[in-house]
């Protein structure tokens, strides 16, 4: 028996070792794109596209200096930063509400707008660029911040169902305890439901932020010829498409600009991790 | 459920279900035809119950009910509504004005969709051509269509406003309390709270969302493409034109492409976004197990290195990823410097290998994503259900297929449809790797698409860079239609899981 | 500190069903009343229309004088503990208790004085800094409490308080909600699965099943008057026995047949003076109810009782104190599935029993429940709704139980033997029939009356009691039914007249002189229409149909209108009706009319024919809507 015991545990200690060894092969898969991507910006020599060697010959800080002294590229994440805190603001307001609607109230159209927010969820959103390029245009908002973030606040309520989902986790009860105690359906949403969906605000709040940073087709479109206004994603791929650009060796450049984009982005997440990770299970699960 | 069922394989079971569903069809057919004339003569019962509605308010509504037909709230400000009265006074003053100065001029062309675009003319002075622009049919379109919604808004507050006032008549008559301007404010933090929360975002919905939607729908409709470009050209309406050249009954040559690349481009969807969500759901899965073992050290650590993944902008990601497989980028010039390869390898530019590429690195992007959901969610798995498979007798792999896998995929359902949808529109995978690259072509015919262009990035070169405007909004029919239709059966089919109260 | 009324209460869902159907109740103040009732009962529900989280479908709930049917929650001064306390879990404790009183905008100080007064009272003072995470199930609860005290509200609703808690501290907390609402002086009403519960904290409990009030009693009453088989299941632990048998009466006594066994006993017909006759035939089947605590092994009562029954004994349940014995009268029987033959003895014996073992066990025959095989009614109402007798009509008399009456010449009948039904409360005191007073009870508000008349049992019900040795009694001879070879011979005036009605408003122009000058004044009347005939109602009756049919639906839906034959009159004007014939009980006279193609029947002085007009007391009148059978008025 003794003998069983003892190989049961060796067995477990082999297995162990295996699922260390595969995590680290995992988080090596995982790490080197983004060391690459490091070690690439401090490229110093001024190498095409041809290059066939990672390590630089020449460590420098001069794809930096350039990005943000010849390049437009402080203006493009000024701009981003604007727009993302903008419409974490209102997106994060316009989602908290409509979930708060769905969950909590009791309405005739409340079954119906479910529906239609599903469906509607799932058309080509770019298909109706064109449109909502000439609605901009008629009051003056394309090439400008402003109709940007207007674009991206404006439909977010079809983006309820995971925090409804989350709501709905929150104990009737609580409502109900509240209203008894005096409290109108303003008051409990304030009162009661807020400070509890504090992991799916900080879920919202993130997501919010994060998507204008890697938003494509909209910011492309809509500042299409004005490169003062662009994103950081519109900015940059128009140097990967810029071959001339790209063979005067702006692929460092592109490294360094991603390095810039990423660091706060990052760390952001990894503070708020367990609070996103707490939102979203809670209210994709359920839902 | 009978008994018999219970004792079959699962290959017996699958079959049993397979026949039954079947055997049910016929049955589910006839319930839903049958269900037909009732759903419309509940629909003609509601229909008409608004014109019972506005005929009871006409004959038995007091003078002050009879003229806000005319002048919008005028009852309710009679009868001490004064907030809602003015609001639909206010409203309909608006109407009225927008009507005059913008949407009348646009709804009377909207049958032509205009009639001179342009007019050419020399400067008699400086001898240049001058360009004189009149009817720019897109605009056209576009703000009759606004009008026609803001004339449906109207017509509803408009029946609205005579059932409001109607009833704060009634109200009255019957002697009951009617609410005050102070009660109405009130019932907008309270009753009425969903108006207050929901208002703005439906008003962003319906015209950033909706009215484009409208104007797609209609555009479809049009031969709207590079030679009916406004302002310069007008376009017309050509009836059901766009949907028979993409169907490929179309007169023309390209017609035949249209259908040809439509199916292809479709198939590789389907596959694409399959592919896409499983690979990414199970090994995610399996991650997220693998660092959640007891006696994993470090699990924070893996945990945080697997995020960044998530933190990172994905297109820069996805950007350096193209940049580093491309037929020149770094990985094929270093293989090539050591000698491992004699020529580049096509990663991005060879149709099979780019599409198996596009599936690896969306899960070098997606697994961490599922991982936290699925980590979350693992530490919920009752431990007593692993307790008595373990006595039971069965090993980790067993425990895996019988208990995890199921529980996961229970509760999990309604995040991978919607992953599954997601990936049927994932644009920006597609797009910043390959670029829907390498080019797609019919016996030698360039079809404009990329083998590895799903749905919406063929689309998006449909419009941003061929201006096949009419043709692409065909296409974009039909992907919101399978879309829609797929997601809504799977939506349905998880409900029916979801009701089922406890996983077992 | 108010008074609680339900008045024809209902809770009907979009799809039909009801939740609870025609609830009526009058809550005194200070009461504690128990719902009670297996779940899906309604009594949550009930509970939660109270408190306003639920809309009421029709009917009138007033607090105090106020009706709250549309009050928001918020407005209705209650308070409710929830099942799962329902605390903000974001705040403290002080800050849960606080939270209702700061939303009244209560000063700082005084909200702070209710609660540590609060705390006080329910002990939580060390705990007010604590979020209710780190407190466990008994303080929690404490805390829900003390939210719901600190408010002094009018009525607490506590909806199944306890039982999330574990037994121990449910024992617990039950003495210490009774001791709160000793000390609060206030209604409470409380809801629970648990009869144990609601047995051990009500001062009157509501029993439900299926939406259905079932019985309101006293605890004490409910466990020894169940009104049927359904309550006499449900209150008290272990079950009662439910046998089924035939009655059959042999004389003086009543002889009771088990069925699926040859057990019988013998009961003395004294005992079943309030059953129907017809159940005493031997052919009717009946439930016989029995508590386990009624039935007695020991030796000293099986010997000296005649109600004995062998019993196998399957298996046994050692409490301690006592022994819970479970056997079956069908000698073949099993004794552990429930069935009308399988038996549960409570025995304090200490008898030494086991599995197959044939004792004899003694009933104690006095408290015996029995209730009808179909309807599961009590067949033994403690307040009879009839007397059942031997009658016999000859010559224009009727006699019954050795007295002869002579019938009013309204009430012809050839003569005949059969079976009167004497309706307890058409039993009158102004009559020459002298009667001997037994005994005079008050249950529920009325009193029951118990008569010798000729040896034998006569029951009244009245509204007053009855100090007399004896009364000379009469009968009100419209209430009476006499049956013979199974037809009904006499049949009784039906008490309420039913008229199918519209609820419509009528637009009116009057002229009103305003500073010398004449105006004309539009105003609304809102009535009824009763066969085309329109009649005003106060606008108090007008606001309840609004009230329980929307103010759309109002005028659409089909209503009936219900008077009492003592609340209609004759009348210049009014229903058209045509007098068939005038009935004369002596005392009163009534008039039966023809109104379409159903009689209506009217009190009246004079004598009238042909066509007449009938006008109902607008005042007193009941207003039911038909399609949900929905007692509206």
């Amino acid at each position: 028996m003794k003998m069983k015991y003892r190989s049961k545990k060796g067995a477990e200690r082999a297995s162990l070792v295996a699922i260390h060894a595969i995590l680290i092969i995992i988080s090596v898969i995982w790490l080197i794109p983004f060391l690459l991507m490091i070690i690439l910006s401090f490229r110093g020599e001024t190498v095409g596209t041809s290059a066939d060697y990672i390590f630089p010959k020449q460590w420098s800080f001069n794809n930096y200096i350039k990005l943000f002294t010849e390049t437009k590229f402080l203006r493009w994440y000024g701009n981003t930063l604007l727009v993302s805190v903008a419409v974490t603001i209102f997106q994060t307001i316009i989602i908290l509400a409509t979930s708060y609607a769905l969950s909590r109230l009791r309405f005739k159209m409340r079954k119906p707008l479910m529906n239609v927010m599903l469906v509607l969820g799932m058309f080509p959103g770019f298909l109706s660029m064109t449109a909502v390029y000439f609605v901009l245009k008629e009051i003056n908002l394309t090439q400008n911040l402003l109709g940007l973030i207007l674009v991206y606040s404006a439909s977010s309520a079809m983006q309820y169902y995971i925090c409804k989902g989350f709501f709905d986790t929150i104990s009737k009860s609580l409502d109900e305890a509240a209203r008894i105690d005096g409290a109108s359906r303003h008051t409990v949403f304030i009162k009661i439901i807020l400070p509890l969906a504090k992991p799916i605000i900080i879920y919202t709040v993130l997501s919010a932020f994060i998507a204008p940073w890697g938003e494509y087709m909209f910011s492309s479109f809509i500042m299409l010829g004005d490169p003062d206004q662009f994103t950081v994603a519109v900015g940059m791929k128009s140097w990967l498409d810029n071959s001339s650009l790209m063979s005067d060796g702006y692929f460092a450049v592109f490294c360094a600009s991603a390095v810039v984009v990423s660091i706060p982005i990052t760390a952001l997440f990894i503070w708020l991790q367990r609070y996103y990770v707490e939102g979203i299970t809670g209210g994709s699960v359920k839902g | 459920m009978n008994l018999e069922y219970l004792k079959m394989s699962p290959l017996e079971k699958f079959w049993y279900n397979f026949k039954g569903f079947f055997k049910r069809l016929p049955s589910a057919f006839a319930a839903f035809f049958k269900a037909i004339p009732k759903k419309l003569k509940k629909f003609w019962l509601a229909f008409v119950g608004i014109f019972v509605n506005i005929g009871a308010a006409a004959k038995e509504g007091d003078w002050k009910t009879r003229t806000s037909f005319a002048v919008m709230g005028f009852g309710l400000i009679c009868r001490k509504q004064v907030l809602r009265g003015i609001l639909y006074l206010f409203f309909e003053v608006l109407f009225v004005l927008y009507m005059v100065f913008f949407g009348w001029k646009y709804l009377a062309k909207m049958g032509s969709l205009g009639e001179v675009a342009v007019v050419t003319g020399k400067d008699p002075l400086t001898g240049i051509t001058t360009y004189t622009y009149y009817d720019n049919s897109l605009l056209i379109l576009l703000y009759s269509l606004l009008t026609l919604f803001v004339i449906a808004a109207f017509v509803y507050m408009w029946y609205h406003n005579v059932k409001g006032n109607y009833l704060s008549q009634q109200f009255q008559e019957a002697r009951l309390h009617l609410p005050s301007v102070k009660d109405d404010i009130h019932s907008y933090a309270d009753e009425n709270y969903h108006k207050t929360l929901l208002s703005i975002p439906m008003l962003g919905l319906v015209i950033f969302t909706i009215l484009p939607i409208f104007f797609m729908v209609f555009i479809a409709f049009t031969n709207y493409d590079k030679a009916h470009m406004p302002p310069s050209e007008l376009f017309q309406w050509v009836g059901f034109e766009n949907f028979v050249n993409v169907l490929g009954g179309g007169i023309s040559a390209n017609s035949k492409v249209f259908a040809f690349t439509f199916t292809e481009v479709l198939l590789w969807t389907v596959v694409w976004a399959f592919f896409a969500t499983f690979s990414n759901y199970i090994l995610g899965m399996i991650v997220a197990i693998l660092i959640n073992k007891k006696g994993v050290r470090c699990k924070k650590l893996w945990r945080t290195i697997l995020v960044m993944t998530i933190a990172i902008p994905q297109f820069v990601s996805l950007m350096f990823m193209s940049q580093l497989l491309a037929d020149q980028g770094l990985i094929n010039n270093l293989m090539l410097k050591w000698g491992w390869i004699d020529k580049p390898i096509p990663f991005l530019t060879d149709g099979t290998l780019s599409r198996v590429m596009i599936i690896i690195i969306n899960m070098w992007i997606g697994i961490p994503y599922t991982m936290l959901i699925c980590t979350g969610i693992l530490m919920n798995i009752p431990q007593d259900l692993y307790e008595s498979a373990r006595m039971d007798g069965a090993g980790p792999i067993r425990a895996y297929m019988k208990i995890t896998l199921p529980y996961m995929l229970h509760v999990t359902a309604p995040y991978l449809i919607t992953q599954f949808i997601g990936n049927l529109n994932n644009f920006n995978v597609i797009f910043l790797l390959s670029g829907g690259n390498p080019p797609l072509d019919m016996s030698g015919v360039p079809t404009g698409a990329g083998k590895t262009d799903l749905l919406i990035t063929w689309l998006y070169k449909l419009t941003v860079t061929e201006s096949q405007y009419g043709v692409a909004s065909v296409i974009g029919i039909f992907t919101f239609v399978i879309v829609a239709v797929l997601s809504l059966i799977l939506y349905n089919r998880s409900k029916s899981v979801k009701n089922e109260e406890e996983f077992m | 500190m108010a008074d609680v009324t339900l008045t024809h209460i209902y809770k009907v869902y979009p799809n039909g069903t009801k939740a609870v159907k025609d609830f009526n109740m009058q809550i005194q103040d200070k009461e504690f009343i128990v719902f009670v009732g297996p779940s899906g009962c309604g009594k949550s529900t009930t509970l939660r229309m109270i408190a306003g989280l639920e809309d009421i479908s029709a009917g009138e709930l007033k607090i105090g004088d106020l009706i709250v049917n549309d009050m928001e929650p918020k407005d209705r001064d209650i308070a409710m503990v929830f099942q799962n306390y329902a605390l903000y879990p974001h705040m403290t404790v002080y800050e849960n208790i606080a939270f209702g009183l700061r939303l009244r905008k209560l000063s700082k100080d005084e909200i702070h004085r209710k609660v540590v007064e609060a705390a006080n009272i329910l002990g939580i003072t060390e705990y007010l800094n604590k979020k209710p995470k780190e407190m466990s199930g008994g303080q929690r609860q404490r805390v829900a409490l003390g939210r719901a005290i600190v408010r002094e509200p009018k009525v607490m609703l506590l909806d199944e308080p306890l039982s999330n808690l574990d037994a121990k501290l449910r024992t617990q907390m039950r003495a210490e909600i009774g001791k709160l609402h000793s000390k609060l002086q206030t209604t409470f009403i409380y809801v629970t699965h648990d009869q144990v519960e609601a047995m051990t904290m009500g001062t009157r409990i509501v029993v439900m099943k299926d939406g259905l009030v079932q019985q309101i009693d006293t605890p004490k009453n409910l466990y020894n008057y169940p009104g049927n088989k359904f309550v006499a299941g449900f209150i008290g632990t272990p079950q009662m026995n439910f046998f089924e048998g035939t009655l059959l009466k042999k004389g003086d006594d009543v002889q009771i047949k088990f069925e699926y066994t040859d057990a019988e006993i013998t009961v003395p017909y004294s005992m079943l003076y309030k059953a129907k006759l017809s159940y005493l035939d031997g052919n009717s089947v009946v439930y016989i109810g029995l508590r386990p605590e009624d039935i007695s092994l020991a030796s000293g009562d099986v010997k000296n009782n005649k109600a004995v029954v062998k019993v196998v004994v399957s298996h046994k349940e050692d409490l301690g104190s006592e022994t819970l014995v479970y056997g079956d009268i069908n000698p073949n029987g099993d004794g552990y599935v429930e069935s009308s033959t399988r038996i549960i003895i409570k025995d304090n014996s200490g008898r030494e029993l086991k599995a197959g073992d044939v004792v004899e066990a003694a009933l104690n025959i006095n408290r015996v429940h029995l209730f009808d095989k179909k309807t599961e009614e009590s067949v033994l109402p403690r307040v009879p709704e009839y007397n059942y007798l031997d009658c016999e009509i000859s010559k224009g008399k009727i006699k019954f139980l050795g007295a002869e009456i002579r019938l009013p010449a309204s009430v012809n009948a050839e003569d005949l033997k059969g079976e009167l039904l004497l309706p307890t409360d058409a039993v009158t005191l102004d009559g020459d029939l002298q009667a001997e007073v037994v005994s005079c009870e008050e249950i529920n508000g009325v009193y029951l009356l118990s008569l010798t008349l000729g040896g034998k049992r006569l029951y009244a019900v009245l509204p007053e009691p009855v100090d007399a040795k004896t009364v000379g009694i009469g009968i009100d001879f419209k209430k009476i039914t006499v049956t013979a070879c199974g037809e009904n011979k006499i049949v009784p005036m039906p008490e309420v007249n039913a008229f199918p009605c519209k609820f419509v408003k009528k637009k009116i122009c009057e002229r009103v002189e305003v500073n010398g000058k004449t105006k004309k004044k539009k105003s609304v009347q809102f009535g009824l229409t009763v066969a085309d005939a329109f009649y005003g109602v106060a606008d108090e009756t007008a606001q309840k149909i609004f009230t329980a049919l929307g103010i759309k639906n109002a005028y659409a839906a089909n209503l009936r209108l219900e008077c009492g034959i003592d609340r209609i009159a004759v009348a210049e004007s009014g229903i058209a009706a045509e007098a068939v014939q005038t009935l004369d009980y002596g005392k009163e006279k009534y008039l039966k009319c023809k109104v379409g193609d159903s009689f209506i029947y009217v009190k009246t002085e004079a004598e009238y024919t042909g066509n007449i007009c009938l006008l109902p007391d607008f005042e007193h009148v009941g207003i039911v809507e038909i399609e949900r059978e929905i007692k509206i008025i």
